[in-house]
């Protein structure tokens, strides 16, 4: 197995508040990596470092055997990174399709010809075929969380950071969720998924990885890490 | 300018379609045509009506989309009115010279604040706008080159009829409109609409927010350049403390607010609001622009995103089409 993404001893604290401490993994080349952690233990903040929104006070990022924490947000959009945000950041006066063509425009260097022709499809995959000429604003809660999903995907990444994307969401639509991220792996691509709900992390991921008191506590297959004391640990208390 | 104006929604045929096609040709015709049957009075509030249009369009590109507050678009207004002033008055060149030369020496001065402003964020980088614009004032106040304070009086204005300036207005007008639809139609018009929306989350789609809003803000200097020549074309008058004031930004502003920032109406209604409304002000020159700051703020509270955004809140409907359609 080829690793794609290498992430060394990485830290970063905001004034007194320490929230990565010190995270370590590897991410395998079509493979899905489950994070789990309790609220506010600093996934998101994890995956803002990834992407370029924050700087790490410490540690390494290497993607495809580069160094890309010199990188801006866009060099890595460009380069291969897609991500959603736990709460969906869409363009609201901009339509569904108008969102999709940002992305695959702005993240691929495609023209705006090309990525027409390639936005209806990904509208298709994410099931979003119908409302194409919505407002982003006027779309519900579940259709925001998979533009999120549509929009990154148009940038044709190689690795795909999905935060939350099945939050707040009831149980036929996190099994629509589980379908479309199956189908972004079956393309190639590679996933980090942040969750809370438990049926994704199991059916959904290859390994699923816990941080909590800013360490990668434990990391190994789904059934392992869930049932592990060290997340009993970290979600009721020592 | 049929690429510009007429591409209807795909799928849209028929009557609509050509409405659609047919509208702004008649719009201009009638504009065109106010030339030889609209009275001097008319045709002067239509001159204002233009420019502004022009000049809240252009602050409109930077506020409205792009997330650049200036409170300097008056350097371009000074700059583009001296050039007139300083080709006809001076060396007696043709007016249309001081056009092009206008929007040349507006981008080349753009370019060269661009490196220090660019670099303030946020609000200082709407006060830095304002700084150099003041700077501008008083450096031409003391120039030489420039008349010192006492400037110019531009006697070509006196070659035109009002009539004539109205034409020239309304291509700056026009002009305007269509610089403002191509850039919107265009790639750089995309990342616009999604700085607009949202900045932070346009750069991880891959906007590059430096770029986009530098090229912004060129083509905004060019086009509020240009209007300033027509401006002081018509106004035969022009003088450092007015030419760089504050009031033209001012002004810019409170159109793009009251119609609407971030669309492409907007402006068109907030210039014909404004111009009206500082008209039927004339005779309380004092408190115009008290009276017209407090409009601004009540309109702010009841409509925040001005009267475009009342008419989007019930209808999708757009005047200028800037959407985009799957072909299929
Ligand atoms: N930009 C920031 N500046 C200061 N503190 C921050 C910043 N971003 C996050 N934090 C802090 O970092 C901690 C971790 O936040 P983070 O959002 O990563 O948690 P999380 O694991 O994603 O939690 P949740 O499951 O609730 O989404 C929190 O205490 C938060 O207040
Ligand atoms: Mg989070």
């Amino acid at each position: 197995m080829n690793t794609i993404l290498e992430v060394r001893d990485l830290g970063i604290s905001f004034g007194s508040n320490q929230v990565l401490k010190s995270v370590s993994f590897d991410l395998y080349e079509n493979e899905i990596l489950g994070v789990i952690g309790p609220n506010g233990a600093g996934k998101t903040v994890m995956l803002n470092i990834l992407s370029g929104i924050l700087k790490p006070g410490k540690g390494s990022v290497s993607f495809m055997g580069r160094d890309i924490l010199p990188m801006s947000i866009v060099e890595r959009t460009r380069l291969g990174f897609g991500r959603t945000f736990q709460i969906p950041r869409s363009f609201e006066n901009m339509t569904a399709y108008e969102n999709g063509l940002i992305g695959s425009v702005y993240g691929t260097g495609a023209t705006e010809r090309a990525a027409s022709l390639k936005v209806p499809a990904i509208l298709e995959m994410i099931g979003l075929s119908d409302r194409k000429g919505v407002f982003a604003g006027k779309l519900g809660l579940i259709d925001r969380k998979r533009l999120e999903i549509g929009v990154a995907l148009a940038s044709n990444p190689k690795l795909l950071l999905l935060d939350e994307v099945a939050g707040g969401l009831t149980e036929s639509e996190v099994s629509d969720i589980l379908g479309i991220v199956r189908g972004i792996k079956e393309a190639g691509v590679s996933v980090i998924w942040i969750e809370h709900v438990l049926q994704t992390m199991l059916e959904g991921t290859d390994r699923v990885m816990l941080l909590a008191e800013g360490r990668d506590v434990v990391c190994g297959p789904p059934e392992a890490v869930m049932s592990s004391k060290e997340v009993e640990t970290a979600y009721l208390g020592a | 300018m049929n690429g510009i104006f007429s591409k209807g929604p795909a799928g849209m045929a028929g009557p609509a379609w050509h409405a659609r096609r047919i509208a702004p040709i008649a719009v201009l015709a009638v504009l065109v045509s106010l030339a030889f049957w609209g009275s001097d009075y008319l045709l002067s509030i239509m001159i204002l009506i233009m420019c502004y249009m022009a000049i809240g369009q252009m602050w409109n590109l930077l506020g409205g989309y792009a997330g650049l507050v200036s409170l300097g678009q008056q350097s371009f207004i000074g700059l583009g009115g001296y050039t007139l002033a300083k080709i006809t008055q001076v060396y007696h060149l043709p007016v249309i010279l001081a056009f092009v030369l206008a929007a040349v020496i507006s981008v080349l001065f753009a370019l060269l604040i661009s490196i220090p402003v660019f670099k303030m964020k946020g609000v200082y980088f709407t006060i830095g706008t304002w700084i150099v614009a003041e700077c501008l004032a008083l450096f031409f106040s003391t120039w030489s080159f420039s008349n010192y304070a006492q400037g110019y009086t531009i006697t070509a204005t006196y070659a035109f009829s009002t009539a004539q300036i109205y034409l020239v207005a309304l291509a700056v007008g026009v002009g305007a409109l269509i610089v403002v639809m191509a850039v919107l139609r265009s790639r750089l018009g995309l990342a616009l609409m999604a700085m607009r929306d949202n900045a932070a989350a346009s750069e991880v789609r891959g906007v590059e927010q430096y770029r986009t809003k530098l090229k912004c803000f060129l083509i905004s200097a060019a086009v509020t350049g240009i209007a300033g020549a027509a401006l002081y074309l018509n106004q035969a008058f022009i003088q450092p403390a007015n030419a760089f004031g504050i009031s033209w930004t001012v002004s810019m502003v409170f159109i793009a607010i009251i119609g609407g920032m971030g669309t492409v109406e907007g402006p068109i209604i907030g210039a014909v609001i404004f111009v009206l409304l500082r008209q039927a002000l004339y005779n309380f020159p004092g408190i115009s622009m008290m009276l017209l700051g407090l409009i601004a703020i009540a309109i702010i509270m009841i409509a925040p995103r001005g009267i475009m955004g009342i008419i989007r809140r019930k209808t999708q409907f757009e005047i200028f089409p800037v959407r985009r359609h799957p072909s299929a």
